[in-house]
């Protein structure tokens, strides 16, 4: 007697994923075009227009806003919701309309934001810029993301929980209390977009960066993760190597993560035991984030030839090496010492683009590879080489940010300390501004190739939806198959 | 007609939004919180419609025979 159980088909919602799919693509061109434009005011700041709504300071956190929150968030929405549903074998909790709602909510938060954004609105905390009332209209967001997400998994057929939902379930949970946390704040009134934190001085600073360490920590890395850990393994065809290491990664991640976040305050009015504390911390990070650095690399054991032929795998696994890469920076800038030399300086920026450019947006670049043939249901991407051209041509614009960034930055802090035989300064600080002139022009060349890359992709996925080349070829009916033999 | 609930809880939400925008938007005291509470009332307005035009469309589809799914 057989004993294979008959398992009825899930009918997942694969509707919403595909909404947040286009959107990471949208905000993608839009937020990398936005860095490509700051970045030339930085070098040539004519280019502020003269305007109050496109200067500098007003489209900064258009462009962070953009990078993490509109491609970032939609990215991780996406994904996540495709994972849960198939990890769980559960389509989603909620219905339709809910998950509708969290797409469209989503989205009216990003739009409004970046609208108060270049009318000057701003509670002037970064990453937190949106004041009070976009605040409570992205918590009934996220309210409801969770509970779609939650509940999914509480629904599941599945009686394992797998390693990627309790990364995104880590994610949801945290950005939550951490939103809610740094953004407890005092409405002027109810019909002004002004409010007063309750926290001030020093107080809100170690807030602000408990808040903002953590929005790299839980949103921009153990996302992230999830998503590594599920698209790693499917493109790979290979299991994860360890799943031991990746459930220690997770708890010593999120342990150790959430503490982190004084290094942002080194040298500052913040007592010294708490920026020790910090530091002591962001050291002892090294080893959760090189363990699953190494876990999602060696996953790719007995299928390394795949990097070859499968150019969104190979988006991934560099995606990885930028986050062992960036995972590393970020410790050593954490050492009071080290950073007495690059806090203030663009070694800071430099160290935020290898992560959010070459493991962000590297990781998603992958999924989005492996996802869109799946959910539009084609037989593959229109062309290959337009992923590897997308591939080499974003690596390239990288390597330009990332070490333009590095040479202004340690210059920068060089010569802020220098000083003469007499005790004085030896640069004044424009000379300092002008000395970092070429490789500011040098890092927008590199922002410029990674929009051109973004740019490839985008023409790419939407022929790999429309043309009739990768359209989804008919089984051969058996008897035709037989008359071929 | 069936309804989901998912749909009652969403619709309702809606109109609470609606109602909080039109507030913010009439008392407003700056811009930012006029253009916040007119596009609240947009939203809430945009999105409850789609909710009733996928109901329809949903009865519709049933009764052609019609398996709808998202």
């Amino acid at each position: 007697m057989s004993d294979v159980v008959y398992r009825k088909p899930v009918q997942y919602n694969d509707a919403v994923v595909k909404k947040f799919v286009i959107a990471t693509m949208f905000w993608g061109v839009v937020a990398f075009l936005v860095g490509v434009v700051i970045a030339s005011q930085l070098a040539w700041p004519s280019l502020n227009l003269g305007l109050s709504f496109t200067n500098f300071g007003r489209l900064r956190p258009v462009h962070t806003s953009g990078a993490i929150f509109a491609f970032g968030g939609s990215a991780l929405f996406g994904t996540s919701f495709y994972i849960v549903q198939r990890t769980c074998r559960a389509r989603l909790f909620g219905g339709e309309a809910m998950a509708n709602f969290i797409f469209w909510g989503y989205q009216f938060f990003i739009v409004m934001a970046a609208l108060s954004y270049v009318m000057g609105y701003s509670q002037g905390q970064e990453y937190a810029e949106p004041e009070w009332h976009l605040d409570l209209w992205l918590t009934v967001v996220w309210v409801c993301y969770g509970i779609v997400f939650i509940g999914t998994v509480m629904m599941r057929e599945e009686p394992h929980i797998y390693v990627a939902n309790w990364f995104f379930m880590a994610f949801i949970l945290t950005i939550a209390v951490l939103h809610l946390g740094n953004n407890l704040a005092m409405p002027v009134s109810l019909f002004t977009a002004k409010s007063y934190n309750v926290a001030s001085g020093v107080q809100n600073a170690m807030i602000q960066w408990w808040y903002g360490h953590n929005a790299v920590g839980f949103f921009l890395t153990a996302g992230f993760l999830g998503m590594m850990y599920y698209f790693i393994p499917k493109a790979s065809g290979r299991p994860v190597y360890s799943y031991r290491i990746s459930i220690v990664h997770f708890w010593s991640l999120v342990f150790m993560y959430i503490w982190a976040g004084p290094h942002h305050l080194h040298w500052t009015a913040l007592p010294d035991w708490t920026q020790t504390l910090g530091m002591a911390f962001s050291i002892m990070l090294w080893m959760p984030s090189w363990g699953g650095m190494i876990n999602g690399i060696m996953t790719l054991s007995g299928a390394w030839d795949k990097l070859r032929t499968d150019p969104g795998l190979r988006f991934s696994v560099t995606a990885v090496g930028f986050y062992g890469m960036a995972t590393f920076e970020g410790p050593v800038m954490s050492i009071r010492d080290v950073n007495a030399l690059s806090h203030y300086t663009d070694w800071g920026i430099g160290h935020v683009h290898s992560g959010a450019l070459g493991w962000v947006a590297f990781i998603t670049f992958g999924a989005l590879y492996y996802l869109i043939p799946v959910l539009w249901k084609r037989e593959g991407l229109y062309s290959t080489k337009l992923a590897s051209w997308h591939f080499w041509i974003a690596t390239l614009g990288i390597v330009f940010y990332i070490t333009s960034m590095w040479v202004a930055g340690i210059m920068q802090g060089l010569m802020w300390r220098a000083y003469d035989a007499f005790g004085f300064l030896q640069y004044s600080f424009s000379e300092s501004v002008n000395a970092v002139h070429p490789y500011y022009v040098i890092r927008m060349l590199g922002g410029v190739l990674f929009l051109s890359g973004m740019l490839i992709m985008v023409y790419n996925m939407i022929m790999t939806v429309r043309s009739p080349s990768t359209a989804r070829r008919a089984a051969v009916p058996a008897d035709i198959a037989m008359a071929g033999v | 007609m069936e309804v989901e609930t998912s749909d009652v809880i969403v619709g309702v939400m809606m109109l609470i939004f609606g109602l909080v925008g039109l507030t913010l938007a009439s008392g407003a005291a700056d811009d930012e919180m006029y253009v916040f509470g007119l596009s609240l009332v947009g939203f809430a307005a945009i999105f409850g419609g789609g909710l009733i035009k996928r109901h329809f469309d949903k009865v519709e589809a049933r009764l052609r025979g019609e398996h709808h799914h998202v």
